[in-house]
């Protein structure tokens, strides 16, 4: 087990570091943090009330031309079919935001428990669900993605369940990290000794623990699930129906369209790199408030 | 010795793992026999097998003949037989060099990797290469005077490299350096070795941007600690030169977290390359494979995905054989 008496060694000397450095910002979320926050409920809010908004459907044909320059009438432009990039922004953020939802949640419910029992009961178990997280780490997983949604179908539920099947890995192999931290201590052990049933201990004791550091990855694993809708996009295998981020920006990179109508593409790429930034900086700042010593890879 | 064999047997068995899902998964999920007849395939023969029907192919129903060619497809591509003996033959065939044959276009497979391997490995290749000619001096910039001015703009700029998609990054600079400024082509130019490699200055660029944020985040974290150790403190009490103090002394052993970042990084690359060689419509194993699992090609799905597994998982081993010779301890397990 060499691998990790090292690894041990690069953690404690990262954490000496970040300690002289971090000082003053550590136990603070900062304005940062809440302007992340408030970009991300914009973005939710607008996703969720996109319906009732006073904005085109997401293929209604604006009034005005195609390819568009951002104006009054059309925030972010026209694209090539003279839809308003806007509207279809706010219709896309529904997609491409469900999908790293429901990634990041189905990699919580399989990722957790499992990492925490390997944690917990170490040895035989351990060994047969670390091998797992590692094989699922091996595989490109953009290839693991495209296999799968080729194969079945390419609705907005496969799409978003193949990421959430990537996301298992990471997501388990953090919480057994700081299972292992959490098991030795001496509430678990007060909790053992008064005969609490191994059960209780890890739902009880344990999950309140690793569900902290959990959360943190949960940001930036969204980060992750709406980027990689993005990738699928350019392979041609996100969802089928309607506007997605990864669609938009695909539709407007061809050289002619990029030289003519550059907001068409830009337009949504902008938002993404807002959306991404902010969840980013939200999981980092959570990550630190709460000092958690694993690194999320 | 032992450690290393230890090594060398688990990632053995993680590859094993992965290819043996990926096999089952391109042969449940997808039905390789309509993938070689076509429309063909989906004749019904359940009833000619059985006896009960003759030759009814005048009345353009199930022919016998039709049944016939999807028998010998069947008995040629070996898909009568249970899934884990195809897969144990298969596996046997590839440890000879032998991928099989394209169902697409009766190539063999090798020769399609053969093909485009080493255009992906030159992409590869250059953007590990512009990822570590950026991050090194970077973050040696940074170290050197932390929280200062250049440190927190290099931050900013960082942490906003990372919040870039690699798609949207490739369409950025293709935009600006491609369509724009036309410093270099929109599409792949195979006419000389200078084109080819100009063409991949900027999907390579794309790769290795995200890539040098990284490493510079933790290379920075890392020179700040060794630049507090005694040796460091006894360099500068002799009167070094503070650039020899910084590459000389503090780099080696700040390369720890780079290095273990490095290797998983390496291996995402490799599948990372497919959506950047779309976008600029690089020839490399991205677009081969793409095509082939649209098209259901499992042989050229499987082939490709064993070449990638087996980068990553010994780019992993390399690095761990790295650590052993950066840090001694390491090789007591």
């Amino acid at each position: 087990m060499a691998d990790d008496i090292s690894t041990e060694n690069t953690e404690v000397v990262l954490d000496e570091a970040e300690l002289e450095i971090d000082d003053a910002v550590k136990k603070k979320l900062g304005v940062g943090f809440w302007i992340a926050i408030t970009w991300l409920v914009l973005v939710v809010g607008l996703a969720l009330l996109a319906p009732v908004l006073p904005i085109d459907g997401q293929n209604d044909v604006a009034a005005g031309g195609r390819l568009e320059s951002p104006s009054m009438d059309h925030l972010f432009g026209t694209d090539g079919a003279g839809r308003d990039v806007f509207s279809r922004t706010i219709w896309g953020a529904r997609v491409s935001l469900s999908v790293g939802f429901i990634a990041i949640a189905s990699g919580l419910f399989v990722g957790g428990p499992l990492g925490i029992i390997a944690g917990f009961f170490r040895g035989k178990v351990d060994a047969v669900i670390s091998f797992v997280f590692l094989s699922l780490l091996s595989f490109p997983s953009l290839v693991l993605a495209l296999l799968i949604v080729n194969s079945l179908d390419r609705s907005l539920r496969i799409v978003a369940l193949v990421l959430g099947i990537l996301a298992i890995a990471p997501i388990g192999r953090l919480a057994r990290a700081n299972t292992i931290v959490f098991a030795e201590r001496e509430f678990v052990q007060a909790s053992r000794v008064i005969g609490a049933k191994n059960g209780r201990i890890m739902v009880r004791e344990l999950l309140p623990n690793v569900l902290i550091p959990m959360s943190a990855l949960a940001l930036l694993g969204m980060a992750v699930a709406i980027v990689a809708e993005g990738g699928l996009a350019f392979l041609g295998l996100s969802v089928k129906e309607g506007a997605t981020w990864g669609k938009m920006i695909l539709e407007g990179a061809d050289p002619r369209t990029l030289r003519t109508g550059t907001h068409v593409s830009m337009s949504p790429i902008m938002v993404l790199f807002f959306t991404v930034l902010a969840l980013n900086y939200a999981g980092d700042r959570v990550r630190s408030y709460f000092d958690v010593r694993e690194t999320a890879f | 010795m032992r450690y290393i064999l230890q090594r060398v047997g688990q990632l053995l068995m993680v590859l094993l793992a992965v290819t043996a899902i990926t096999f089952a998964s391109v042969n449940v999920l997808g039905d390789p026999l309509t993938n070689i007849l076509g429309p063909l395939a989906s004749v019904d023969c359940t009833d000619v097998d059985a006896g009960l029907i003759e030759d009814t192919s005048t009345r353009g129903g199930t022919s016998q003949g039709d049944c016939s060619i999807i028998a010998e497809t069947r008995a040629e591509f070996n898909l009568d037989d249970p899934l884990p003996q195809r897969y144990v033959a298969w596996l046997g065939n590839i440890s000879t060099g032998d991928f099989g044959t394209s169902f697409q276009n009766q190539l063999p497979v090798s020769t399609v990797i053969k093909n485009k391997l080493p255009v992906t490995l030159r992409l590869v290749g250059m953007g590990l290469f512009l990822s570590i000619a950026i991050s090194i001096p970077w973050a040696l910039l940074s170290a050197y005077r932390a929280n200062r001015a250049f440190d927190n703009a290099s931050t900013v700029v960082s942490f906003g490299l990372l919040a870039v998609p690699n798609f949207a990054m490739g369409v950025i600079l293709f935009y600006f350096f491609a369509v724009r400024w036309q410093i270099f082509p929109t599409r792949y130019d195979p006419s000389s070795v200078y084109s080819q490699v100009k063409s991949l200055v900027l999907p390579a660029l794309t790769l290795a941007l995200p890539l040098a944020a990284t490493y510079q985040r933790l290379l920075r974290t890392d020179l700040i600690t060794t630049l507090q150790e005694d040796f460091v403190h006894m360099a500068r009490a002799k009167g070094m030169p503070n650039r020899t103090i910084m590459v000389r002394h503090a780099l080696r052993p700040s390369m720890f977290s780079v290095l273990t970042v490095f290797g998983i990084n390496t291996g995402a690359l490799l599948g990372g390359t497919l959506v950047i060689e779309q976008i600029f419509s690089v020839p490399g194993m991205g677009g081969e494979i793409v095509k082939a699992i649209v098209r259901d090609d499992t042989p050229v799905v499987l082939g490709i995905v064993v070449i990638i597994v087996t980068g990553f998982v010994v780019v992993n081993l390399l690095v761990d054989l790295m650590y052993s010779i950066l840090d001694p301890r390491v090789r007591r397990g």
